[in-house]
């Protein structure tokens, strides 16, 4: 009975874990889809204009000037970027996607009601901290436009990581003092 | 048991691993296509010199063409339990999960089926997971690839509404520790 997590404690936390870790998933994919679309040297760098078609505006429900900007966007992206950025941020979301997948594991793992998958969750977590703080530091040393698109998801996510690693190492302690 | 507390006690059928496997690759997939294709209609519009839409187009494409053969898979070893449940005298919140589902599992396939079709109505071509050629459904026509690209926008909103009513049902049960989401995590 001791070794067991408490069933009140676990259905949350797996749910939780799940619930985030799938959304995490998805944006750590994002991430390095971005980052393999958007190379240096690409069509928007060169300078060329957009080519904005009107069948295509209407296809799409654009603005010329919409359609224009979308290429300055990009263009946004590549100036802001310093040259490290873009394989850093490849190998973080790789990591990310890594870390994320080892915590969905470590929900089903909780599901068994093993006080060891305790251990596996603050792992799991705390790594998913550590790459969001990774990443914090190199969204704070890159140029304004771009900094502003990454800071505040990179805030949210480390205080969620931050409220799930906090309650997962205290239903620990708290197993282990009911022991 | 009262028949309050009866109307609320979760279905604690067991899942087959298949099906508990794919809930979760549907689940992980539908977030990664709701996130990439907001991010990727801010793309330049496709030409020559701007391909930077052509990669994201093709992972989505492929990426639904398999989410929907995942979910013909689900609805063939889950329709007829969640049938039975529908015609059976369940409690208000059991008859609305099932009704959760099945809507779910429809609107899943509209938006899969939508998309393919405003694919091949907008002339471009999907070579699922770049090995096989898909065949277009018929030749290039701006007005339907419109329409369809309509259902596809509005189902897939409308999945998105759904599928917060799903997830704050799991927070529910979770919450509540009452068994409904063990299910959701045997691979046993």
């Amino acid at each position: 009975m001791g070794n067991e997590i408490p069933k009140a404690d676990v259905s949350w936390l797996a749910v939780i874990i799940m619930l985030f870790g799938l959304l995490l998933l998805a944006s750590h994919g994002n991430e390095l889809l971005k980052q393999t679309v958007i190379g240096p040297g690409s069509s928007a760098e060169l300078g060329i204009a957009a080519d904005c078609r009107a069948d295509e505006l209407e296809e799409e429900q654009l603005s010329l000037e919409e359609c224009q900007l979308m290429v300055s966007n990009v263009r946004i992206i590549l100036s802001s970027s310093p040259q490290w950025f873009r394989p850093y941020q490849q190998a973080l979301s790789s990591l990310g996607i890594a870390a994320t997948l080892l915590s969905l594991v470590s929900a089903f793992s909780l599901m068994n009601r093993q006080r060891s998958s305790l251990r596996l969750v603050v792992i799991s977590v705390a790594l998913l901290l550590l790459v969001d703080i990774a990443g914090f530091i190199a969204a704070v040393n890159i140029g304004p436009l771009l900094r502003a698109q990454y800071l505040w998801p990179l805030f949210l996510w480390i205080s969620i990581h931050l409220c799930m690693l906090v309650a997962v190492i205290r239903l620990e302690q708290r197993g282990k003092m009911d022991s | 048991m009262s028949v309050t507390e009866d109307s609320l006690k979760p279905d604690n059928q067991k899942l087959p691993r298949v099906v508990v496997l794919l809930h979760w690759l549907v689940a992980a997939s539908v977030f990664f296509l709701f996130v990439s294709s907001w991010w990727m209609l801010s793309l330049p519009l496709p030409s020559a010199e701007f391909t930077y839409r052509e990669l994201p187009f093709q992972l989505h494409k492929n990426i639904g063409m398999t989410l929907f053969v995942a979910v013909l898979v689900m609805v063939a070893m889950r329709v007829r339990f969640l049938l039975r449940e529908v015609s059976s005298s369940l409690g208000w919140l059991q008859r609305l999960a099932v009704w959760d589902h099945l809507l779910l599992y429809t609107l899943l396939t509209v938006c899969c089926l939508s998309g393919y079709m405003s694919s091949s109505y907008s002339g471009w071509t999907t070579t699922l997971w770049w090995l096989v050629d898909i065949p277009l459904w018929a030749a290039e026509n701006d007005e339907l690839n419109i329409v369809f690209s309509e259902i596809h926008l509005w189902s897939c909103w409308a999945l998105l509404g759904l599928l917060l009513l799903h997830i704050g049902a799991a927070i529910y049960h979770g919450i509540g520790s009452d068994g409904a989401i063990d299910k959701m995590f045997r691979l046993r």
